[in-house]
C-alpha cells in the first residue's frame, strides 16, 4: 500500500510525488513515458498571475496563494533556476529572438545582452537546428547598437558525425561539454575570446550549451569574465531534458519511485473511493494499491484524454469533463475552446460532477493539464498551473 | 486500425474494424501514435555515441511506412540495435518501437540479407549460444578461464572472429546444479511428476549446500530454520526457478542464493533442465533457433504452469524474454507463460504486499548504490528490489539513474563495439566512480548478470545482485561485496 500514486510523470506529476516524499510519504509515481517536459524549452511561465485569478473557474482562481509557495518552492528545488515573483525574465528562442519566462535556469536568462555593445555567437558546427544567420540577424534587430559577430567552432570529437553530414542533437553537445574533456575545451575557447575582448560589455551567447545539467559547467560559467548566455532548442531540447533530470533525481533521492514505460491502464473505484491502479506490465496486469491517487496524466498530450468526433474521454478513471460547446475556432493561432476542457474540481483539487458539483472521489486529485477551464497557449501559465497544482496534491496527500 | 505497436490506447473497438494482411505483420498501420517528438532518439544510448545509428525514431516508425511501402532499409543498419528497449520505456505515446526494429532482423535473416560478412555471420553464431560456451566453459572453468585470460588468446578471437580482445567476458564457475545442496532424503523424491522432464532438478527443504567460500565469498552457514509447511500451515508452495545462463555457467552461487532465499520463504524450488531462454540468439539473429528454444523450455514449464505455480526468473532479461517473446511462439503454455511469470523482487514483493515475505531480517550495514538493468525497466514493474532491500534494516540503497550500462548481452564482446559500450556506460561508470570516491556506497547492486560484469569493467567498483543483501538479512550466510 502507497502513501500516494501519481499517474502522469509530467512536471505536475513530479512536483506533487517531490512535494508528498518530502513530507514524509511514500509515493509511486506510474508514467507512460519520460512525459513531455523534454518538448519543454527550459522556461517555465506563470502568465499574468493577478489577471488569471480573477478569471472565473480558471485554476488559479482556486488555487490561490498556493501558486506563489509552488513558485518559491520550485526554486528550493532546482537551485539553478532564477526568478523573481511579479518580474518576467527573458530567454533567447533558437531563432534568436526573445520570449517571455518567469523561471528560467541561469544560464538561459538573457538580460545581459540587453547591455552588450559586443555580443559573440558561438556557431558550433553541425549543430542540430541551429541556423547562425538567422539568429544572428534576430539579435540584431534586437539589440542595434551592438556589434554582432559569429565565432564558429569545430570540435575533433565530433568528426564522425560531421564526416557523414549528420546534424549533432543539442542533447549530445550538451553531454560533450559536461565530460572531462569537453571542460577543458571550454576553458580554452571562453579563455581565446576574453583575449581579443575590447570591451568589458562583450556577451557570448552559447547554442548546445546547458550548464544546468552539469554542475561542473555552471562553475566555469561563473569564473568566466564575460556573461555567457545560452539558448533555447527545439525539442527534445536538453534544456527540458535537464529540468525533467532534475526533478526526478530529486524526487528519486527523497525515497520515491517511479515506474516508466507502461501507464496505468485504469483505476478501481469501490464505494466512492480510488482503490487501486492497474499497470499493463510485460505478460500481466499488476495492480499498485494507494490510500490516495493523483491524475497527472497530461490532457490530450498526454492521453490523459481522448478525442472522437463524438466525446471526450478521460481514459484512466473515466472522470466526466467538462467540454466546451464548440471545439474550435477559425483562427489558428486564436483562442481555441478545446483547450478547456478538463475536469472540474474543487478547492481541494478533488474531482467534481460538471453538472452538479457534486464532488466524485475523495482520494483524488486531479493536476496538471487535465483540470479544466484554462488556456496554456493564451494564458501564458503552463508552467505556474502544473508547478502549483502538483504542489496542492503533494501537499495534501 | 491494427494496434499491435501500440501498448494502450482509447479506442479498442474500432481495432476490430479494419481488417488488416496478418501474414504481412501488418504492424505499422497505426503508426499515427507516433508523434515524431524525437524523445526516443534522444533517450537512445548507441545514437547519443554513435553517428552512423541513425536512431530509434529512424529505423523504427520512420523507416517503417517506408517497409509498408515495400521500400527496406539497407542491411545492417539496424546492426547497432542493442535492443535494449530505453526507446520504448521512453515514448510517451507508446509506441512498441523495438517490435518493428526485432522484426525486421527477423525478415533480413529469413531473406538472407542480413549478414553480409561471413566472419562475423561465424561470431553471431557462437555469441548467440551463450549456452553452448557456457557448457564448455564449465566442463573445467579454471581451465577455461585460464586459456581465456591469455592475451594471445584474445587476440586470437579478435583477428578470426572479431570478439574484442579488451571486452569484460564473464569468468566460468561451477556449473549451477542440483546436487550442490544436498535435498532432503524423502521429501524431494516424493514428487514423481517432474521425473520426466529429463535434467529436472528439485530443491526440496534441503540441508546447506557443503560449499565453503564461493565467488561471491558466502559462507558455509547453519541450516536456517526450515519450514515444511508455511506460517499458515499449508503445505510448502512450489515456484519454478529460470536460472538462465549467467547464473547456470558464471555465477552459480547467486543461483544457490536466489534458491535459498525461496524456500527460507516456504517455497519448494523446482529447477528443470531448462535451455537458455533465447535472448542471445535473437540479439545475433538467430529467430528460429531463439524459438525452438522457447518451445522447449516451454515444453518443461507446461505442467507447472497448469497447476499455476509461478515461473521465477532472477536474470532481467530471461524474465523479459519469458514475459513478451514466450507468449508469441507457439506450443503450449505460451498463453500462461507470460502472466505466471516473475522478477524474483517482484515476487517478493507480492508476497510482502500479501503480508506473506518473512521478515526476520538480520540488521545488514550496507550502503548500496543500485543500477537498474534496461531489461528490468522494460517490464514495466519498477524497482522491486529497491522496496524489498529497504525493508532490511540498516541497509541504505540509492539508485543511480545513470542510463545503459552499455554491455547489452554480447553487443560489447563485439571488437567493433566494445569501445562504444563503453562510451555508453561512460555516465553510469562516472557516477559510480564519484559514489565509491566520495563513500556515499561501498558497491552497486543490479540484478543482471551482464551489467554487473561491465560495472566492474568500466568503473572498477565491486557489483552484486541484491539477492546477497536478502541473503545475509535472513542469516543465510554472509556476503563479500557488502562485508
Amino acid at each position: 500500500m502507497w502513501d500516494g500514486l501519481v499517474i502522469g510523470g509530467g512536471i505536475a506529476g513530479l512536483m506533487a510525488g517531490i512535494r508528498a516524499q518530502e513530507r514524509g510519504k511514500r509515493v509511486l509515481i506510474v508514467s507512460e513515458g519520460t512525459g513531455s517536459l523534454a518538448f519543454a524549452s527550459g522556461g517555465l511561465d506563470f502568465g499574468t498571475v493577478e489577471q488569471l485569478r480573477k478569471i472565473e473557474r480558471h485554476p488559479y482562481a482556486l488555487l490561490g496563494e498556493t501558486v506563489e509557495e509552488a513558485f518559491a518552492y520550485f526554486l528550493q528545488c532546482c537551485p539553478s533556476y532564477h526568478g523573481a515573483w511579479g518580474r518576467t525574465g527573458m530567454a533567447l528562442t533558437p531563432l534568436g529572438t526573445l520570449r517571455a519566462a518567469d523561471l528560467l535556469p541561469e544560464g538561459l536568462d538573457a538580460s545581459p545582452l540587453t547591455h552588450a555593445n559586443r555580443i559573440v555567437l558561438v556557431v558550433p558546427e553541425g549543430l542540430k537546428d541551429f541556423f547562425p544567420e538567422v539568429v544572428k540577424a534576430n539579435l540584431q534587430k534586437q539589440f542595434i547598437s551592438s556589434n554582432i559577430q559569429l565565432k564558429r567552432i569545430r570540435l575533433k570529437e565530433f568528426a564522425d558525425w560531421q564526416a557523414i553530414g549528420k546534424p549533432i542533437p543539442d542533447t549530445v553537445y550538451a553531454k560533450f561539454w559536461c565530460s572531462e574533456q569537453g571542460r577543458e575545451t571550454l576553458k580554452n575557447l571562453i579563455g581565446e575570446i576574453t583575449r581579443k575582448m575590447v570591451s568589458d560589455s562583450e556577451t557570448l551567447v552559447f547554442p548546445g550549451l546547458h550548464a544546468a545539467a552539469c554542475p561542473e559547467v555552471e562553475k566555469i560559467l561563473a569564473q568566466a569574465p564575460l556573461p555567457v548566455v545560452e539558448m533555447t532548442s527545439f525539442p527534445p531540447s536538453a534544456a527540458g531534458q535537464a529540468l525533467y533530470d532534475r526533478l526526478r533525481g530529486r524526487f528519486k533521492a527523497l525515497g520515491g519511485e517511479l515506474l516508466i514505460g507502461s501507464g496505468v491502464e485504469r483505476v478501481e473505484v469501490e464505494s466512492g473511493q480510488a482503490r487501486r491502479a492497474i499497470v499493463k506490465s510485460k505478460g500481466k496486469e499488476i495492480s499498485f494499491t494507494a490510500k490516495v491517487f493523483v491524475l497527472a496524466t497530461g490532457g490530450f498530450f498526454g492521453r490523459g484524454s481522448v478525442a472522437s468526433s463524438t466525446e471526450v474521454r478521460e481514459t484512466v478513471l473515466g472522470l466526466p469533463l467538462y467540454v466546451p460547446p464548440e471545439w474550435s475556432e477559425s483562427r489558428f493561432l486564436g483562442e481555441q475552446p478545446y483547450a478547456y476542457t478538463g475536469v472540474e474540481v474543487d478547492h481541494s483539487l478533488h474531482p467534481c460532477d460538471p453538472v452538479t458539483g457534486k464532488v466524485l472521489l475523495e482520494n483524488v486529485f486531479v493536476v496538471g493539464r487535465m483540470l479544466a477551464h484554462w488556456d496554456p497557449w493564451v494564458g501564458h501559465c503552463g508552467g505556474g498551473v502544473s508547478l502549483s497544482s502538483g504542489f496542492l496534491a503533494g501537499g495534501l496527500l | 486500425m491494427n494496434r499491435r505497436y501500440v501498448r494502450r490506447d482509447g479506442d479498442r473497438q474500432a481495432d476490430n474494424k479494419l481488417n488488416l494482411d496478418p501474414a504481412r505483420g501488418e504492424d505499422g498501420m497505426h503508426l499515427d501514435a507516433c508523434i515524431k517528438c524525437g524523445a526516443c532518439t534522444a533517450q537512445c544510448p548507441v545514437a547519443a555515441v554513435y553517428p552512423l545509428f541513425p536512431g530509434p525514431k529512424s529505423v523504427g516508425p520512420d523507416a517503417e511506412r517506408l517497409r509498408l511501402e515495400g521500400i527496406a532499409l539497407a542491411p545492417g543498419c539496424l546492426a547497432y540495435c542493442t535492443n535494449c528497449k530505453t526507446c520504448e520505456v521512453t515514448c510517451p505515446s507508446g509506441v512498441c518501437i523495438t517490435d518493428m526494429i526485432l522484426q525486421v532482423r527477423r525478415q533480413e535473416q529469413e531473406a538472407g540479407t542480413g549478414k553480409a560478412i561471413c566472419r562475423l555471420g561465424m561470431r553471431d553464431h557462437l555469441l548467440g549460444r551463450a549456452e553452448y560456451l557456457g557448457r564448455l566453459g564449465t566442463l573445467w572453468p579454471p581451465l577455461a578461464n585460464t586459456v581465456l585470460g591469455w592475451k594471445i588468446t584474445r587476440r586470437l578471437l579478435e583477428k578470426t572472429l572479431g570478439i574484442s580482445a579488451r571486452a569484460p567476458l564473464p569468468r566460468y564457475g561451477r556449473k549451477f546444479r542440483t546436487s550442490d545442496i544436498a535435498p532432503v532424503v524423502g521429501k524431494t523424491q516424493s514428487h514423481g511428476e517432474t521425473e520426466s522432464y529429463g535434467e529436472t532438478e528439485r530443491y526440496g527443504q534441503s540441508e546447506e549446500h557443503g560449499r565453503g567460500k564461493t565467488e561471491h565469498g558466502c559462507r558455509k552457514t547453519e541450516p536456517s530454520d526450515r519450514v515444511k509447511t508455511d506460517r499458515k500451515g499449508r503445505s510448502t508452495q512450489k515456484v519454478v526457478y529460470f536460472p538462465g545462463c549467467f547464473i547456470s555457467y558464471n555465477d552459480e552461487a547467486t543461483g544457490q542464493a536466489v534458491v535459498k532465499v525461496l524456500e527460507h520463504n516456504g517455497f519448494e524450488v523446482i529447477v528443470p533442465g531448462f535451455h537458455c531462454c533465447g535472448v542471445p540468439l535473437t540479439a545475433n539473429g538467430r529467430f528460429r533457433e531463439a524459438t525452438a528454444n522457447a518451445q522447449h523450455n516451454l515444453g518443461l514449464m507446461q505442467p507447472y504452469l497448469e497447476q499455476g505455480i509461478p515461473v521465477i526468473a532472477s536474470c532481467t532479461s530471461c524474465g523479459l524474454a519469458l514475459k513478451e517473446d514466450y507468449p508469441r511462439v507457439s506450443a503450449p503454455g505460451a498463453q500462461r507463460i507470460g502472466a505466471q511469470t516473475y522478477d524474483l523482487f517482484e515476487f517478493l514483493w507480492v508476497l510482502h504486499e500479501r503480508g506473506e515475505l518473512r521478515k526476520d531480517f538480520r540488521e545488514v550495514q550496507a550502503s548500496l548504490a543500485y543500477h537498474a538493468p534496461c531489461h528490468l525497466k522494460a517490464q514495466g514493474i519498477g524497482t522491486p528490489s529497491v522496496r524489498i532491500l529497504r525493508l532490511i534494516p540498516g541497509v541504505k540503497i540509492q539508485e543511480l539513474d545513470a542510463g545503459c550500462c552499455g554491455l547489452s548481452g554480447s553487443f560489447a564482446f563485439k571488437a567493433e563495439k566494445y569501445e562504444l559500450s563503453l562510451q555508453i556506460g561512460s555516465t553510469l561508470f562516472q557516477r559510480v566512480q564519484g559514489g565509491v570516491k566520495e563513500k556515499a556506497f561501498q558497491a552497486v547492486a543490479t540484478e543482471c548478470g551482464g551489467c554487473q560484469v561491465q560495472i566492474e569493467h568500466g568503473s572498477g567498483a565491486p557489483s552484486l545482485n541484491p539477492v546477497w543483501v536478502l541473503y545475509q538479512a535472513y542469516g543465510l550466510g554472509i556476503s563479500s561485496a557488502i562485508g
